[in-house]
């Protein structure tokens, strides 16, 4: 009888604090006590836990009982705290050997009968845990395929309490776990592709050139263009996760409660669409322990905004953060959470409001027009490279077979474009094109004396500003890439030209 | 000049028609004989019930004598029927007003004047023969009346001034009210290089029902009346009914039967008007009525010859004046989409073509 100390961990944003569970049995007036900064549903524990407890067969002794989770100055959210606050009462108790869990990190929510019910969160714990020398880690059994994902750790994944308990006292040998699962990696397969899309050749090159250079993009179009189909077929054409980005984004799923519950490990890139009712938190995590909002559930893939005009000014404004330095920063009392947010944007919107404009069924006025583009946000254009028009789908092409570029095709060749991006920036810190600064692109982005004389007459006759001069350089170095071409020639020049986001007043 | 505020007041009295207006001065000598009209006047029938209860409510409204003189202090001016400055094209037409509010100068007489309508929201088509047409009229000197509105309106009025030709719009709100707004570059220089006239009272808002009025005056105001664009449904076919209850001549400028925008003029050719086939044969028209004189008429035979690689050749002759996508143009072209790019950019490097909206482009030469 006495004390005992058993160890789990919470999640605060996206990081995993470990935490020191320890239940203390004495003389006094029965009562069960829990301290350490809880929230209410770490609070309600205590009811779940002596009622799970009695379920399971052990009775509650008549001593005063008091439960700390420490350190005292971190918040303790969430559910799992159930498992690791039986299993110190227990061990309080005298029923398991001292030493029994000092190696071992426990997680698990409890239903009243005893049973280990899924939480949240699991994968980062226990990665964490493989990275702090836990030797093994004890999660509900629902948990077990994600837990496994860490490899390299021992997962038990127990059904009941009891079947802790009896582990524990060395009644019950955990069984030697299967090798851990073959994932399905390399053999990713999509049920969308761009051969789904007939036509529109155009703006699926634009579509590969954005992906190759990393640039984001903007769709311009009529509705029933097939803006929306474009950009889901996006992440098809993106290089495949390695293993480490796929847990990495695995991770964040986990942690907002996304994931699902048998082949857990997300090897696809994410594609988040955002509607423009989105809140300013929804977008970027918020809370008083922020939670990862849509932005960071796009890291590594693409964040969708579709009817760009609709936003609201402010919400558009919190993606700036996100877009030059590509995590979040949210500042709280408690202290700043980091979230990771690298992610491509695309957006889309339509010409005019009734969106047929410049075609003659448009029925706007010039007037609607103008508004309609004036609120598109200047600054937030000023980060989109490339500007693509998505044109009504005809009759032929809609009952034509499937034609032009498919998805393996169009991503062999984003990946060798990459692949000469990363060599040539070895010395840099960055990857890709669209990173490139002013400095780089001097650097890496000469022209020669024909290209000069052309990007001056564009200048003059398009009306460029000088940064969107140097979109148009960023993007020509991406389709020499693409094209293998070493140099920036007339032809690349003048692609790139066309993908030039117009300035506002020039349209309509 | 002690009772021009007179004819200024009766000039602003709302309800009462121009024509009766003239009449009433007539009869009794001047808009000052008429400020002051007794109540007797009924009764030896110089003038109805109602019309005594509009003027008496009227005079009440506010003190006329300063309000004529502090239009006039802004340059407003006036032109009364029956005196020297009021045009001779309304003089003899039926439901004209009883006095012209302007700005600047008044449409000369003895110039061949031609008003030149259209849609606001027009297609760069309309626009550009808009510009192609009014700028061969204004360097032959003649005169050119439209209503400042946006789109064709504003284009032929640019036109004019383009080439430093005479051009005089109609307003249907004030003379001193610039509406639309978006034109007060275009209004301020309207006032330097020619005028702005209205009907309406100095500060009267532009209100829809003024339109149409507004209209009458344009066409009356011209010799020949060019409808470059118009819906089958618009303003500019008021002006071209107006204009033949007037006896102008009516032009129109034929466009693709598939354009709404062109319906309106294509119906107008249909049922017997003039029809715009380049400029040479309008002026040539207008020679031959005797509007213009010969040796004015400038008429040249220089055409822009074109010089392009093959690939550029085809992509240009599928470009037209109205905007065609890029997806249009690859699939008739045969051309990679990336080629088709390329070409247009370079066709606009070379200012043959512009870029309308994202991937449209039309032709400009």
């Amino acid at each position: 009888m006495g004390f005992y100390k058993v160890h789990s961990a919470t999640i605060l944003g996206l990081k995993v604090e470990f935490v020191q569970v320890e239940a203390d049995a004495g003389n006094g007036l029965p009562m069960f006590h829990m301290v350490g900064y809880l929230s209410s549903e770490v609070k309600e524990a205590a009811e779940r836990v002596r009622t799970a407890m009695r379920n399971a067969g052990y009775t509650m002794p008549a001593k005063k009982i008091v439960i700390n989770l420490s350190p005292a100055c971190v918040r303790k959210k969430g559910s799992v705290f159930d498992l690791p606050i039986a299993v110190a009462v227990l061990g309080a108790m005298g029923s398991f050997p001292e030493k029994a869990v000092e190696d071992i990190l426990l997680a698990g929510e409890l239903g009243l009968d005893g049973k280990l019910q899924p939480a949240e969160g699991i994968l980062p714990i226990v990665l964490e845990a493989k990275r702090a020398g836990f030797r093994c880690c004890v999660i509900p059994k629902s948990n077990e395929d994600e837990g496994r994902l860490a490899q390299g750790i021992q997962i038990f994944g127990a059904e009941t309490l009891e079947e802790v308990c009896r582990w524990l006292k060395g009644e019950y040998m955990l069984q030697m776990e299967k090798p851990d699962k073959e994932e399905a990696h390399g053999m990713e397969e999509w049920d969308i592709d761009y051969s789904d899309i007939q036509g529109q050749e155009a703006v699926k090159r634009a579509t590969m050139v954005a992906v190759a250079g990393g640039h984001n993009l903007l769709y311009v179009g009529p509705p029933g263009s097939g803006k929306t189909m474009l950009a889901k077929r996006i992440p098809t054409i993106l290089p495949p996760l390695d293993r480490e980005e796929s847990l990495e984004i695995t991770g964040i799923y986990s942690t907002a409660g996304l994931l699902k519950r048998e082949n857990p490990l997300i090897w696809q890139r994410p594609f988040r669409e955002v509607h423009h009712t989105v809140t300013r938190a929804a977008l970027i995590g918020g809370g008083r322990i922020p939670s990862p909002g849509e932005a960071t559930l796009a890291h590594g893939g693409v964040l969708f905004l579709d009817e760009l005009a609709e936003f609201p000014r402010g919400v558009l404004e919190v993606l700036r953060q996100p877009l030059e330095e590509k995590c979040i920063h949210l500042a709280r009392q408690q202290g700043a959470y980091i979230f990771p947010a690298d992610f491509m944007l695309v957006a889309a919107t339509n010409p005019c409001p009734c969106g047929m404009a410049p075609g003659p069924q448009c029925t706007c006025t010039p007037g609607q027009i103008r508004n309609y583009q004036g609120k598109l946000s200047q600054p937030f254009l000023d980060r989109i490279d490339i500007c693509m028009e998505a044109p009504k789908v005809e009759y032929e092409e809609l009952t034509g077979k499937g034609t032009g570029m498919d998805s393996r095709g169009m991503r062999e060749k984003v990946m060798l474009a990459r692949m000469r991006q990363m060599e040539r920036f070895q010395e840099e810190k960055l990857t890709k094109n669209a990173q490139m600064g002013q400095n780089e692109i001097e650097k890496y982005c000469r022209l020669g004396k024909e290209e000069e004389r052309m990007m001056r007459q564009a200048y003059e006759v398009m009306n460029l500003t000088v940064r969107s001069y140097h979109k148009v350089l960023k993007v020509a170095r991406t389709i020499a890439d693409l094209e293998e071409k070493e140099e920036i020639d007339l032809a690349t020049l003048r692609e790139a030209l066309g993908y030039r986001v117009m300035d506002k007043e020039y349209w309509g | 000049m002690s009772e021009m505020w007179y004819t200024y007041w009766l000039a602003c009295v709302e309800g009462i028609t121009g024509d009766r207006k003239c009449e009433l001065c007539r009869k009794n000598g001047s808009a000052e004989a008429v400020y002051y009209i007794e109540e007797k006047g009924i009764r030896e029938q110089i003038i109805t019930e109602k019309e005594w209860g509009i003027l008496k409510e009227s005079k009440k409204k506010r003190n006329w004598r300063e309000a004529y003189q502090k239009a006039a202090d802004r340059g407003i001016q006036m032109a009364v029927r029956g005196q020297k400055n009021y045009p001779k094209r309304l003089e003899e037409l039926a439901g004209m007003p009883y006095a012209l509010f302007f700005i600047g100068k008044m449409p000369q007489e003895g110039i061949p004047s031609v008003a030149v309508v259209g849609a606001r929201r027009c297609s760069s088509y309309g626009e550009k023969m808009t510009l192609r047409f009014v700028e061969r009229l204004a360097e032959s000197g003649i005169q050119i009346i439209s209503g400042m509105a946006l789109g064709i309106d504003g284009m032929a009025h640019r036109a004019a001034l383009n080439v430093g030709g005479k051009t005089f719009a109609v307003l249907g709100g004030g003379a001193d009210v610039c509406y639309p707004a978006a034109h007060k570059g275009l209004y301020k220089d309207l006032i330097k290089r020619g005028g702005i006239l209205s009907e309406q009272p100095p500060g009267t808002p532009p209100v829809a029902w003024h339109f149409p009025a507004r209209n009458r005056l344009i066409s009356g105001l011209a010799d020949v009346v060019l409808v470059m664009e118009a819906k089958e449904k618009s303003g500019s076919l008021i002006t071209a009914d107006m204009a033949l209850e007037q006896g102008r001549d009516i032009y129109a400028l034929p466009g693709m039967v598939t354009e709404p925008l062109s319906c309106g003029c294509n119906r107008l050719i249909r049922q017997g008007a003039g029809i715009l086939l380049n400029e040479e044969d309008l002026l040539e028209e207008l020679v031959i009525k005797g509007l213009l004189k010969k040796k004015n008429a400038i008429i040249s035979d220089t055409k822009n010859k074109i010089k392009l690689e093959t690939k550029e050749n085809l992509v240009y002759s599928k470009l037209g004046l109205y905007p065609r996508g890029l997806d249009d143009l690859q699939r008739e072209t045969g051309l990679t989409p990336q080629e088709v790019m390329g070409i247009c950019v370079s066709l606009q490097l070379k200012g043959y073509i512009q870029e309308r909206s994202k991937n449209y482009y039309v032709r400009v030469k």
